[in-house]
């Protein structure tokens, strides 16, 4: 090889091609892409963990632990099984179909059931933009700015961000900074909770009979639950473009994901109730950041602060874009990766107004960790109608061939939407009767 | 290279005018579904459950074939020659007696409402992808047809309200069906056989796209439609698409593709172009395609991906037109009229007896000569930009942009030529977000 000589006329063959003397290994792949090909590889959970907790699910669960010590945690047992079947789902919707959600639902439903859906999804979306508009507040009122200025700044800079097409390097910077959050693990363990106590009300069903626990619950759900990410997960394995060949290693992504990331949910539980001794509903993100005193001492508010912000400001970007394309692709507008905004003029609308209704509301005068913990009520409530309809996609042999939901899939699915089903209504006849001064 | 640039031809969709005439000529396909069907007598029989068309017959309006109702419980198929009339507010039958056959599809026909309406189509003229929002029948030569499609918003939402609104067809945006490629059908009807005349109407059409425009198509289609629009276009013409697709879509497409397909896609892009779509896959995929691949083809894509991506060596392009110092300019010209790029070359490599480079001579200066010209006459300064293959790739830009050339040519150790690196090679690699800021892709989790 390397000694012939390129006879005149002829375009070089591969065969006498060879990298200068002195070079011929293959050039090792940098550490930037290896880190991410051992993230990719072991844990689209772990990032999800991180990632996929936003100032809502936080704020959620550190109050679950406030309020009810450990009372919430065999719910959440039960809430990890439903995410990780609801997960599986659609991940396997998107590994079979190669499409989006969006576009199933326009295909697959009649029209009206997919305007409903796709409204339903819209506001406990708006609901989440609301609670990451509210995080970004919380966030920057424990180092003493104030919620006006820090939300409208906040929301410019990643409409901006996002729409003059930088987003994607601070994209890694809010990555980094959430990833604080995976410290719960060490808070917990530091903080020396009963461990007796914390494994017996995991294990057997531990609930407390009043409006407020069922409420939180129901928060809970829709904190770990989320529909965008749901929506994410669907088009991301589509997009991947996994074949229904290799769908088994998918599924097993899906699950371990969703199983690792409510570990990490439980965890945050642990670290609040065995951190704030108070039984009471968190008033402040003070009280919150307490759970991290175990780790950070003094410094607990300021570590809280920073992942919240981190958490907040990626979720921010993500959760309007997931939205646009949800229903750009159900409407069958343009929507493709490599199009402006200005040709795509309903996306950026959809992505606009989004940001501007989240942090308009999040400024309102009020508690903002009792907003935030009400969006996530906001998408226990809505959790059902998606969550049946995928259920409903996921059974369709004519969508899905050998791969839809046998009887048995069927009927846990069944059951478990049905639990959460009669607990969101039940939740939503609590809040109703509230407004009127009946009740609890 | 970036499919958010169409092409530079005109894309005009072939919109139908459908005001003009009474407005009850057309029907609108989701305001028939569930409307009443009667007999003769004015009993109503049954509803509207679909509306079949059939397919087969190559015309570019495909004719009425028969409604399917809903009496009961049961779905019946009532052929054409049944219907009296078909109206957006009533359909009404022939006869009295209506002998129920239970509808099976058939071949060569589509059940419009649950095959095409709300599906993804192409509007081949206006090259973009669109959506059904509505279907118009119309009669045209003494049988009804499907004529046009809509794909305007508020189609949409008018579907959305009552029963009133979405019978009375308001054409909003209505394209001409002749011009709509429609997918699924085939798979649903039966083999390729049949199915074959109905894709032909468009083959040519959709063969002669640029291929930005039909890397955007790609894009926007969902992935059965995707492979489906594989199918018509010739590989050739799709591999120069993948070439512009944006990479997260490139990568899309080939794992789902799988091997055998996509693997002859890869060996017909450009070598460096082929060598930046494996880049992206991970290694399994990577070796799955190249072993799928002639290993000629194979080897070579190797030894380009053996430099790293910022490197000479892996930007440079592998398909060289060579010619000996003692050639005419001629025998040039007869080289070039075969080769498939040469629209990317700027100029062609001189060598000598042992191969090694001793110019590289432009297109412009072998315009201009005599076609007897030996090439040693026109050997002389400018001299060529020559690199190695792991020069850096910024440093090539230095050298191009100090020599004012416009390519550089990649040699070994030896001096023998083994690529060359174009301008917007070098663009590409130092700049990879070039262009309009892009609808970023939410990316988390990894």
């Amino acid at each position: 090889m390397g000694t012939s000589v390129p006879s005149p006329g002829t375009t070089v063959a591969g065969a006498n091609l060879t990298p200068a003397p002195g070079s011929g290994r293959p050039v090792p792949r940098g550490w930037r892409v290896r880190l991410l090909t051992m993230l990719a590889v072991t844990g689209p959970g772990l990032v999800a963990a991180a990632a996929g907790n936003d100032a809502g699910g936080i704020a959620t669960y550190a109050s679950a632990g406030a309020q009810f010590g450990y009372h919430t945690l065999f719910l959440m047992v039960f809430i990890t099984g439903c995410l990780a079947l609801v997960q599986e789902m659609c991940a396997r919707l998107g590994c079979y179909t190669g499409e989006g959600l969006g576009s199933l639902f326009r295909e697959q439903f009649p029209l009206r059931v997919t305007a409903v859906v796709l409204v339903a999804f819209l506001v406990a979306n708006l609901g989440a933009m609301v609670s990451e508009f509210g995080g970004i507040g919380v966030a920057f009122e424990l180092v003493g700015v104030g919620r006006f200025v820090s939300v409208p700044i906040a929301a410019g800079i990643i409409w901006a961000l996002v729409v003059f097409g930088t987003y994607q390097h601070a994209e890694r910077v809010f990555l980094a900074l959430a990833l604080v959050f995976l410290v719960y693990p060490i808070a917990a363990i530091l903080a020396h909770p009963t461990v007796r106590e914390v494994l017996s009300q995991t294990v057997l069903p531990s609930f407390v009979p009043a409006p407020a626990f069922l409420l939180l619950s129901v928060g809970l759900v829709g904190a770990t639950i989320s529909p965008y990410v749901q929506f994410y997960v669907a088009s991301a394995v589509a997009d991947k473009g996994v074949r229904p060949v290799d769908y088994p290693r998918q599924r097993m992504d899906a699950i371990l994901g969703a199983v690792f990331a409510n570990v990490i949910n439980m965890f945050i539980i642990i670290a609040a109730a065995a951190a704030i001794t108070t039984r009471a509903p968190l008033q402040s993100a003070q009280d919150a950041g307490q759970a991290l005193r175990p780790v950070a001492g003094p410094f607990a508010a300021e570590l809280f602060a920073i992942g919240l912000l981190g958490a907040s400001a990626l979720a921010a970007a993500v959760v309007p874009l997931s939205t646009a394309y949800v229903v750009s692709e159900a409407i069958g507008t343009e929507r493709s990766v490599g199009k402006s905004f200005r040709e795509a003029p309903l996306f950026l609308w959809l992505f606009t107004v989004q940001i501007v209704v989240g942090a308009a509301v999040a400024l309102l005068p009020g508690n903002l960790i009792n907003l935030l913990i009400k969006t996530q009520i906001l998408n226990g409530v809505i959790a059902p109608i998606l969550l049946t309809c995928i259920l409903v996609l996921t059974s369709r042999r004519a969508l899905l061939g050998k791969a839809a939901n046998g009887p048995l899939l069927r009927a846990v699915g069944g059951v478990f939407i049905g639990i959460i089903a009669v607990m969101a209504v039940a939740a939503m006849g609590i809040s109703v009767a509230g407004w009127f001064g009946v009740g609890g | 290279m970036s499919a958010s640039r169409r092409g530079m031809r005109p894309h005009r969709t072939h919109h139908l005018d459908l005001a003009p005439g009474p407005r009850d000529s057309v029907v609108s396909v989701a305001g028939l579904v569930a409307r009443p069907v009667r007999n003769p007598g004015g009993e109503v029989v049954g509803h509207v459950s679909d509306v079949v068309a059939r397919w087969d017959t190559g015309e570019p309006h495909p004719p009425l074939a028969g409604l399917v109702v809903r009496v009961g419980s049961r779905r019946a198929f009532v052929p054409a020659d049944l219907l009296a009339e078909v109206r957006p507010d009533r359909v009404t039958l022939t006869t009295a007696r209506l002998t129920l056959q239970e509808f099976a599809p058939r071949e060569g026909e589509v059940c419009l409402v649950r095959d095409i309406l709300d599906r993804q189509l192409l509007d081949v003229d206006g090259v973009r992808v669109v959506r059904a929002a509505d279907l118009y029948l119309a009669t045209v030569s003494d049988r009804v047809r499907l004529v046009g499609v809509d794909v305007g918003l508020t189609t949409l939402l008018r579907r959305l309200g009552p029963a009133r609104w979405r019978a009375r067809a308001r054409p909003d945006v209505v394209i001409d069906w002749a011009s709509v490629h429609s997918f699924g059908a085939v798979a649903l009807t039966e083999s390729a056989g049949r199915g074959a005349i109905r894709l032909d109407r468009h083959r040519n059409e959709l063969n002669r796209l640029l291929p930005v425009d039909l890397a955007a198509l790609l894009e926007d289609l969902g992935r059965q439609e995707r492979c489906e629009l594989l199918d018509v276009v010739e590989p050739t013409v799709a591999a120069d698409a993948l070439e512009s697709m944006h990479p997260d879509k490139q990568r899309q497409l080939l794992t789902e593709t799988g091997p055998p397909r996509a693997a002859d896609l890869v060996s017909l892009m450009e070598p460096d172009e082929a060598a930046r779509a494996l880049r992206g896959l991970s290694r399994q995929q990577r070796d799955r395609l190249l072993d799928a691949m002639f290993d000629e083809k194979a080897d070579a894509l190797r030894s380009v991906m053996a430099f790293g991506p910022d490197t000479a060596g892996g930007v440079m392009n592998t398909a060289l037109v060579i010619a000996s110092v003692t050639d005419t300019v001629e025998h040039v010209r007869i080289l070039l009229r075969t080769k498939r790029h040469v629209a990317d070359l700027d100029a062609v490599v001189v060598v000598d007896e042992q191969g090694q480079l001793v110019d590289d001579v432009s297109l412009e200066e072998l315009l201009l000569a005599e076609v007897a010209t030996p090439l040693a006459d026109l050997i002389g300064p400018p001299w060529p930009v020559w690199v190695t293959p792991n020069t850096p790739v910024r440093r090539v830009a230095d050298r191009m942009l100090d020599a004012h050339r416009l390519s550089a040519v990649v040699v070994d150790g030896q001096r023998r030529p083994i690529g060359r690196i174009l301008a917007d090679d070098v663009l590409q690699a130092l700049l990879p977000g070039l262009g309009l800021p892009r609808l970023p892709r939410p990316r988390w989790p990894a």
